[in-house]
């Protein structure tokens, strides 16, 4: 074996397998250089451990998050097959009485769940973008061109913004109808992958949500007078990423 | 060559398996030790849960909130808003490694946090270095000079760049794995690797620079 740090601290670090650890052994019996560069750093992680401040949560901190949680869990109930409370009772009737005014005929394959259906449709149209032809209305960059692309076709004016030097660069529009309305929906890419954010003027308290089914992750948020939510097959952090960039 | 060990399980604080933290590229609809979340069916067993596996990570989540900020008020504030971001996303938590998953947002949380504090206070960005006094007497008592040593390890790992200083604390204070840390920061092990090593030479250098006892 020739002298490598790389495979000297992966040792220290105890990430080898018993093959390879024994290799190095025999390597550090023999070479002084090694062996020095060893005890150096086996020393320096050592007064790290024992030294270096350890910052644990402060008693007050750990109360707080608890009852931030149990806040929480109370504003935003996320029901998955229990009996939900009456105000998701609520929001899905309303929802539900404007899919009935819409879609005269609403597909059978989805029976009326329990809870509330804008996240799942949220999810299919995200789906229905991908594997139809119709992903983009006005493909452009340029945030300048999506948005007045929009004037005269919706009721109000979307907010476009492009994320391209955060990685999340805008692509497009196009319109979208879902839950008896027209929206906008933004399109931005992730690598090889989309995110359609839809949009429109919200008339729902403020509340956040997220959902995932299939691989999917919807992600919802107010802003403003406007209702955004957000969809995608990245991962929730990176969706949330997504999100806080939006919110500033 | 060299092969590292399959499993990544290093440390007496392991808890659970690798992480996955991630709702799209692992297809298994939940991992093997992770029963508990197909039976989640009221939010108050929604809330247990959470509070089961993942309120036990609060400490780690402090630790590495307040090594990133590098200040008290801003670390709370940070674990705050993190836990309840993992709320919010517990569903897409598939089971695993508790501890890599809410770190993962706890690092998103501080970059965000970051973002927010930089733009109001106009770009200024906090130097521990340059707010610390680093005088201490080399014939001091031992207690000064243990104290002292602390500070300085302290002060060296402050100033250590952001992509070290969190690799070196998840690494030697929070005991992960390679492989943890590479979930968390969203890069591969090597890379990982590679960050740790420079980590600890400049760490060396700084003790080093600072006439650390230890390192006489």
């Amino acid at each position: 074996m020739n002298c490598s740090l790389d495979v000297i601290e992966a040792y220290l670090d105890e990430e080898l397998d018993p093959d390879s650890i024994a290799s190095v052994e025999d390597h550090l019996s023999g070479c002084r250089s090694c062996s020095e560069t060893f005890t150096r750093f086996r020393a320096q992680k050592a007064n790290i451990r024992s030294t270096a401040p350890y910052y644990t949560a402060p008693p007050q901190l750990q109360q707080a998050v608890r009852k931030a949680l149990r806040q929480a869990a109370a504003d935003h109930p996320q029901p998955a097959g229990g009996s939900p409370p009456w105000r998701w009772l609520a929001i899905a009737a309303t929802v539900l009485l404007a899919v009935s005014v819409s879609w005269n005929v609403r597909p059978t394959q989805h029976p009326i769940t329990e809870t509330d259906p804008l996240p799942e449709n949220i999810v299919s149209d995200h789906i229905r973008s991908l594997i139809g032809t119709h992903l983009l209305d006005v493909p452009s960059s340029d945030q300048h061109t999506v948005k007045p692309w929009f004037n005269g076709k919706l009721d109000f004016s979307p907010e476009v913004k492009d994320f391209a030097s955060q990685g999340f660069p805008l692509i497009g529009g196009r319109l979208e109808y879902l839950m008896g309305r027209p929206v906008a929906a933004l399109v931005y890419q992730r690598r090889q992958h989309i995110i359609n954010v839809f949009t429109w003027p919200a008339s729902a308290a403020k509340s956040e949500r997220s959902f995932a089914r299939n691989g999917y992750v919807a992600l919802h948020w107010n802003r403003g007078s406007m209702t955004f939510w957000a969809v995608s097959d990245i991962s929730s952090m990176e969706l949330a990423q997504f999100e806080s960039l939006y919110e500033k | 060559m060299f092969n590292f060990r399959d499993s990544p399980q290093t440390s007496k604080q392991r808890d659970g398996h690798h992480a996955t933290g991630d709702a799209c590229d692992d297809d298994t609809p939940f991992a093997e030790i992770s029963g508990p979340m197909k039976t989640v069916t009221s939010p108050e067993s929604r809330l247990r849960l959470f509070e089961e596996l993942i309120l036990p990570h609060l400490n780690s989540a402090h630790n590495l909130a307040r090594w990133m900020t590098r200040n008290d008020q801003d670390a709370q504030d940070v674990v705050q808003e993190s836990y309840l971001r993992a709320f919010r996303f517990f569903d897409s938590y598939r089971g695993g490694d508790g501890k890599a998953w809410l770190l993962e947002v706890v690092r998103n949380t501080c970059f965000t946090f970051q973002r927010r504090e930089m733009r109001k206070s106009t770009g200024v960005v906090f130097d521990e270095a340059a707010h610390t006094p680093s005088v201490h007497q080399p014939n001091a008592e031992d207690a000064l000079v243990e104290a002292g040593n602390r500070e300085i390890l302290r002060l060296c790992i402050a100033s250590l760049p952001e992509p070290f200083r969190e690799v070196l604390v998840m690494r030697e204070l929070e005991e992960m794995s390679y492989r943890q840390i590479a979930e968390v920061v969203g890069v591969p092990p090597g890379t990982v690797m590679s960050r740790l090593s420079r980590a600890r030479k400049r760490l060396e250098e700084c003790a080093k620079s600072r006439n650390m006892e230890s390192y006489r």
